[in-house]
């Protein structure tokens, strides 16, 4: 008896340290980043892993909220964060509008291409983004050369980019999410006299908030964090945050504690959305793994 | 309503989605496939009707090993997979451990899930700059840990030359492990517990009811998981160009060098011929998944 007793209790001792040791390996950066936003420029600068009374430090030697304060003196941050504001929320509307009347069709109506188009839809998934970029941005430049488009360094042509980016999970993860509201609900409207159009607008879409809201944080998380297409379609007026953290780092100078700041405040629209929305975001992604 | 009039609903719902792949993932793919059979630099772009019809030149410039982009090229493609090798049994070993750490109940446990997720929502752009920081040689914790262990002698270059890789690849596995972690936790989720019971009752040890329950019974979301990230695996970009910069040099993946070869160099029919090549990859390995789970659901 004395012996299963010992026995649990160095599980649960051992079980404890495994906790530890996990939560340690995961937030370990995540202190680095935030000792690191409040020291001073020279305190990195002149931190030297060779000399111990200069080897860096997880408390700042000089605490300072200067980073913060000045988050837009040497990079211009918050041109870039009202930049990606702008694409982001656009994007979650676009997505929001778009995704919701695919998914309703695919959940409530019957047709001969659905299946294909949902093959379709899943295969865009699979490709990586650097197989589209070179003739995307050829149209681009063809847009503007025909038609006199400009959709460069605009922020709709971004807009419209990561809309398209994020359709095919929010079509796929709403249709799910319709498929819970029983279909008896939206023929009674109908019988009732409303359009499938009015069934949508008046009975779907208050039952189906929470999927929407999950899309459209999903929708504006992809277009907040976005790099690749951003190197190249981007401008100077159109810049978006995930770029302009790179900008702290230069040939010249490196100022990471700058740079750890804006990175802080880069990260807070995303993990706020986040923790809104987890649970149907979640489900979203894990069905999406394991049903297909 | 006829079933006519259903299906031209249904199209009109769709078409703004429609229109949107169309635009953005159709055309693309079918002018990216023409552009590698032509002749055109970024400067001759406007005149992409009137370049020259070269035939398989691009692909077999960007393959040949007598080429500078040739070599690269290749070694990216072998760096991409190399990666992918390590990267991802890695993090699905790290996932499955934890996932079973997890699928107890324990005081705090909501808490301990919501913040291993933390890796995988933070942007990778602030992941991938905050690691950047962590491997520099001089003010790093990374060396400063080393050489307070003993383990080197001076501080290592970790984010150049031959060493750049591995650097990424900590920094890749710490991001994507949680979502392994997530998605084998509902696996283990959907484990029916009388199995364990019936076991447990014949006097199985944990050992045996692992690798006779838990391990069969995760198979099927573990073969969508590891074909995923096998696929997902050549969309690398963000962790490379974030940590080591526009040029990666030895490091390079395809997606930087084709990044690089079309945006720097402005070849941008090489550009497209590598990643016509990519894409046909991809499909690949797609159609081989969807016939692996077409097998396994029937």
């Amino acid at each position: 008896m004395k012996g299963k007793g010992l026995r649990i209790i160095l599980g649960k001792i051992l079980f404890i340290f495994a906790l530890f040791v996990v939560l340690a390996g995961v937030l370990i950066p995540y202190f680095w980043m935030v000792s690191g936003s409040f020291k001073t420029t020279l305190e990195i600068q002149s931190a030297d892993v060779l000399k111990p009374d200069l080897s860096p430090r997880w408390i700042p030697r000089r605490f300072t909220w200067e980073n913060y304060l000045r988050v837009n003196r040497t990079v211009r941050m918050l041109d870039y964060f009202r930049n990606s504001l702008i694409i982001s929320v656009g994007t979650m509307l676009f997505s929001i509008g778009i995704s919701l009347f695919a998914a309703y069709a695919l959940s409530r109506f019957d047709f001969r291409w659905k299946k294909t188009y949902i093959l379709a839809t899943l295969s865009t998934q699979m490709f990586p983004g650097i197989s589209f970029l070179i003739p995307y941005f050829m149209m681009f430049v063809l847009a503007r050369y025909y038609l006199k488009v400009p959709m460069q360094n605009t922020y709709w042509g971004m807009v419209f980019t990561y809309t398209s980016f994020a359709l095919p999970f929010s079509v796929l993860m709403l249709r799910n999410f319709l498929d819970s509201i029983p279909r008896e609900i939206d023929e009674q409207a109908q019988i009732d006299g409303c359009t499938p159009g009015g069934a949508l607008w008046r009975v779907i879409l208050p039952l189906a908030k929470p999927g929407i809201a999950a899309v459209g944080i999903y929708s504006f998380i992809m277009a907040w964090n976005e790099v690749l297409f951003a190197t190249v379609l981007t401008g100077r007026e159109t810049k978006t945050v995930a770029l302009g953290l790179l900008e702290y780092i230069t040939a010249q100078q490196a100022r990471w504690a700058g740079m750890m700041a804006a990175c802080i405040i880069v990260s807070i629209p995303v993990l706020v959305l986040f923790s809104l929305m987890q649970r149907y975001i979640i489900e979203g992604l894990v069905a999406g793994a394991t049903k297909g | 309503m006829s079933s006519q009039a259903r299906g031209k609903l249904a199209f009109r719902f769709i078409l703004p989605a429609f229109i949107c792949m169309l635009f953005v993932h159709i055309v693309p793919i079918f002018l990216g496939a023409y552009l590698a059979f032509i002749d055109l630099d970024i400067y001759t772009i406007t005149q992409w009707i009137r370049a020259p019809f070269v035939g398989l030149k691009n692909f077999i410039d960007v393959f040949s090993v007598r080429t500078d982009v040739g070599i690269r090229y290749l070694r990216s493609i072998w760096n991409v997979v190399y990666f992918g090798l390590i990267t991802i049994p890695a993090g699905y070993v790290i996932g499955l451990l934890v996932a079973l750490l997890l699928n107890r109940k324990f005081f705090g446990r909501t808490l301990v899930r919501s913040l291993i997720l933390l890796p995988y929502i933070t942007p990778d752009s602030v992941a991938y700059n905050v690691w950047r920081f962590i491997f520099q040689a001089r003010i790093g914790i990374v060396n400063k840990y080393l050489l307070a262990l003993g383990l080197i002698n001076e501080p290592i270059l970790w984010l150049v030359g031959d060493r750049a890789i591995y650097a990424v690849m900590i920094a890749s596995v710490w991001k994507g492990w949680p979502f392994a972690c997530l998605i084998l936790l509902a696996g283990l989720q959907n484990i029916p517990q009388e199995l364990y019971e019936a076991a447990r009752i014949d006097g199985a040890s944990s050992f045996a009811l692992f690798r006779f329950i838990t391990f069969p019974m995760l198979r099927p979301v573990s073969a969508t998981l590891l074909l995923l990230s096998a696929i997902w695996n050549f969309h690398a970009f963000n962790q490379f160009y974030i940590l080591l910069g526009t040029d990666p040099g030895k490091a390079h993946v395809p997606s930087t060098f084709i990044l690089q070869e079309a945006f720097t160099n402005l070849h941008l029919s090489k550009g497209a011929a590598m990643s016509v090549f990519l894409t046909l990859v991809v499909l690949l390995m797609t159609v081989v998944m969807l016939r692996l789970r077409r097998g396994e659901g029937e």
